[in-house]
């Protein structure tokens, strides 16, 4: 069988805020501690400050840390989240919504709970990448699917991470609203409550308990 | 400073200090507010309507925003930069909540508006333990019908007459949102425990009330509020005090000392500027402190002088005792008949529009507890978060169309049921000057102690054993974990942000700091007027009372300065 290598994950994040990253991407780096750092292949300079205790936030700007993971890991992070939640008939697929960029974002955070995920993320997409990156359609698809059964620890943690990290990044966006049926964040001039079938929908519930 | 001669000073711009000054001003009083964090205006800060797809990271807390990205917090949290504290050897867990902002933490709190009841101010008298206050419940009742319809607050509903749960006069409070689904389903399961489920009443404007907008229901109170709809000392009482033209505020002045005159007056503060490290005075007649129980105990013990060798007001060793936070308890559950339910929106008045008050007032003796709790019962399809992904276990393998469905079928399934109670002061609970350590400017810091008493551990599994009760009747699973060991499952110290005491009130010097107005016994031109006044911790949340208690004793403060005893 021939092997047809994927579609490389474009980034969905804007030019400019792309030009900043180019050349922050690459090499491992292996620093203290036994702890992979990821860090810049070339040029460019590394930034790894948090956003800070008062950052603005009626208009958020970017996080200001460099992103670490490489095209390849991109392009990886992108065929497990399409995995994940593929395009419905309703809704797009987690790629188009820029999941992928948001997991670069969170490994690459300088924060506590972040760097802690951050081997675990990069180390698994380097597994699943050489796996899924040049290979054909079955075995790519075979790849994915051994994941949610995978028995090793490190693979095990690695599928929840990453799902965990697809199914929030997903559900935080407007698509994902309309998907999960989210019809909030709205002004009203008043809360009328809960409508008449919401009711009865609670009204049979209170029959089969008992209340 | 100073460029003119103010009548009184007043530290810090929350709940106790932006009271003070909307009296203090209004009675036409020369103001001048000191406040350590920077100038905050919510109209325009503020992150209404803005999505987590939004924030970095989705919004999660982190170290730099630990109760979220759109917390209003600025500059602050558990930890605040520059500024230490630290926890005595072998002391239970403490931690303290402080933001670095005008208004302090009135920008992102909960908008729970509870009056405490008549049995609060007695408890020794009615079980022999605590304190009692130098004040009773009507004291402060004509203080708490004026702050309920100064500062707009929901939760109107005929008259209860239950145990210790005061009802607001008509007229004090507007009425709440409908319950929503999840509010009438756990209501339910509380009336068949014979348990009362009454609203909440939350300082939030829910009707029409005059020179106020109504409240949107959308966009949670935690992040402020940009049209002013809930209760932020910025956007009720900062406002009005400054179009009186007697306020003038300076930010970024973290007030370390009362200075006192010859004859043992208070003439005035002193402060760092936090910008420029440069230490400035300020005089006045009067100074007023509320810069939050921590805070205002800190100053009183680092203002040293011949005659309070132990610091201010301290002679009896009172300043930084009784110190005492909220019981605090959560499980969540999940529930399966609240699956699927037609779409439906919960985003609310911010706060709950349902709570559980406190139901085992007579029952207390068999109980095992002393003291009580309410519950506070959060669910709904609020807006997605990070959290999405725990309404799917690990176990269940799902992907695609399958996920798709099974995250549309559980979303809003969830309730969260949180205890709040009250604490019995003890003698091993209260803050003083670490020896050793300062902050960036060398102001010594404080230390803290701490350690629950039996009765709120056994309060804490009481309150753990009522969730699951209801979780089960209501046919859910609780989620995770749950801790049934009180010990196990109660807050840390300080963690529900409740922390009060340190400089109570009570009936002599020997007693207390201050007296029923908060005047110092010590100094009598030295007032405070925040939460250190407290003599008990119900387990009501503090924010109201610091407001009733502030606005009575500014009023007393002004009525004392125009009869010319100060």
């Amino acid at each position: 069988m021939s092997t047809e290598s994927p579609e490389p994950y474009v980034s969905k994040i804007d030019r400019r805020t792309a030009l900043a990253w180019v050349g922050v991407v690459g090499a491992a780096i292996a620093g203290g501690a036994g702890v992979v750092v990821y860090g810049p292949k070339m040029g460019g300079d590394v930034v790894t400050r948090g956003y800070g205790t008062d950052p603005k936030l009626a208009k958020p700007e970017k996080a200001p840390w460099s992103r670490i993971m490489t095209p390849d890991q991109l392009t990886t992070a992108a065929i497990l989240a399409d995995y994940i939640l593929p395009a419905s008939a309703t809704a797009p697929s987690a790629s188009s919504l820029g999941v992928p960029d948001f997991i670069d974002e969170w490994v690459s955070a300088p924060y506590p709970d972040q760097v802690k995920d951050r081997p675990l993320v990069m180390n698994g997409l380097n597994a699943l990448g050489a796996k899924v990156l040049k290979a054909s359609a079955a075995d790519r698809a075979a790849a994915l699917a051994a994941l949610p059964k995978a028995t090793d620890a490190a693979t095990q943690a690695f599928w929840k991470k990453v799902r965990h990290l697809t199914i929030g990044a997903y559900y935080t966006t407007e698509a994902g609203f309309k998907d999960i049926g989210y019809i909030g964040n709205v002004p009203r001039t008043s809360d009328p409550g809960p409508s008449d079938e919401v009711k009865a929908h609670l009204d049979r519930a209170f029959q089969q308990l008992g209340l | 400073m100073a460029a003119e001669p103010y009548d009184v000073i007043i530290v810090g711009s929350g709940a106790g200090g932006g009271m003070s000054a909307y009296h203090l001003t209004k009675s036409g009083m020369k103001v001048l507010m000191l406040e350590a964090g920077r100038d905050y205006d919510p109209r325009v800060e503020t992150p209404m309507f803005n999505t987590n797809a939004e924030a970095p990271l989705r919004g999660v807390g982190t170290p730099d925003k630990p109760f979220g990205f759109y917390d209003a917090t600025v500059d602050g949290g558990w930890q605040v930069p520059n500024e230490p504290y630290t926890v005595a050897e072998g002391s239970e867990p403490f931690i303290w909540w402080r933001p670095r902002m005008l208004g302090g933490r009135t920008n992102h709190w909960g908008r729970i508006a509870l009056r405490f009841g008549p049995l609060d101010f007695k408890p020794r008298s009615r079980d022999g333990l605590g304190h009692d206050w130098p004040i009773a419940y009507d004291d402060l009742a004509p203080w708490y019908d004026r702050t309920e319809k100064l500062i707009g607050v929901s939760g109107a509903y005929p008259p209860q007459n239950l145990l210790n749960t005061p009802d607001s006069p008509a007229g004090c409070l507007m009425p709440s949102a409908p319950p929503r689904a999840f509010e009438l389903f756990y209501g339910r399961a509380f009336k068949a425990m014979g348990i009362p489920v009454i609203p909440m009443h939350g300082a939030v404007v829910t009707g029409q009330m005059e020179g106020r907008n109504t409240c949107l229901f959308a966009t949670p109170c935690g992040r402020g509020c940009a049209i002013g709809a809930n209760f932020q000392s910025t956007t009720v009482l900062l406002p009005p005090a400054m179009a009186t033209g007697n306020l003038t505020i300076a930010t970024n002045a973290l007030v370390y000392q009362v200075d006192l005159d010859k004859a043992g007056r208070a003439k005035g503060v002193t402060y760092v500027d936090r910008k420029t490290g440069e230490h400035h005075s300020a005089t006045a007649k009067a100074v007023v402190l509320a810069a939050g129980s921590g805070e205002t105990a800190r100053i009183l013990l680092n203002s040293k002088s011949a005659k309070f060798p132990d610091g201010l007001c301290n002679t009896h060793g009172m300043v930084g005792r009784y110190l005492m936070d909220s019981v605090g308890t959560g499980v969540s559950g999940q529930f399966p008949h609240l699956e699927g339910l037609p779409p439906t929106n919960d985003d609310g008045q911010g706060t709950q529009h349902t709570y559980i008050p406190w139901w085992g007032y007579e029952k207390q003796k068999e109980l095992g507890f002393a003291r009580g709790y309410h519950i506070e019962i959060g669910g709904g399809r609020h807006m997605p978060s990070m959290g999405m992904a725990g309404l799917v276990r690990d176990d269940e393998s799902l992907v695609g169309d399958d996920l798709r469905a099974k995250l549309r079928q559980r979303f809003g399934s969830t309730i969260g049921f949180d205890g709040r109670g009250e604490m019995i002061p003890n003698d091993d609970c209260y803050c003083e000057i670490d020896p050793v350590a300062k902050d960036r400017w060398g102001i010594p810091v404080l230390r803290f102690h701490w350690k629950w008493g039996e009765h709120e551990i056994n309060q804490a599994a009481h309150a753990v054993k009522t969730f699951l009760e209801v979780i089960d009747r209501l046919g859910g699973k609780p989620e995770g974990h749950v801790e049934t060991d009180g010990r196990k499952a109660i807050s840390k110290g300080g963690e529900m942000i409740h922390e009060i005491g340190t400089a109570r009130m009570g009936h002599n010097d020997t007693d207390s700091v201050v007296d029923q107005f908060g005047r110092s016994w010590a100094v009598p031109n030295l007032f405070v007027m925040d939460g250190a006044v407290m003599v008990s911790s119900p387990d009501k949340n503090p924010t109201l009372s610091i407001l009733a208690l502030a606005w009575r004793s500014a009023d007393n403060l002004a009525t004392v300065a125009k009869q010319g005893a100060l």
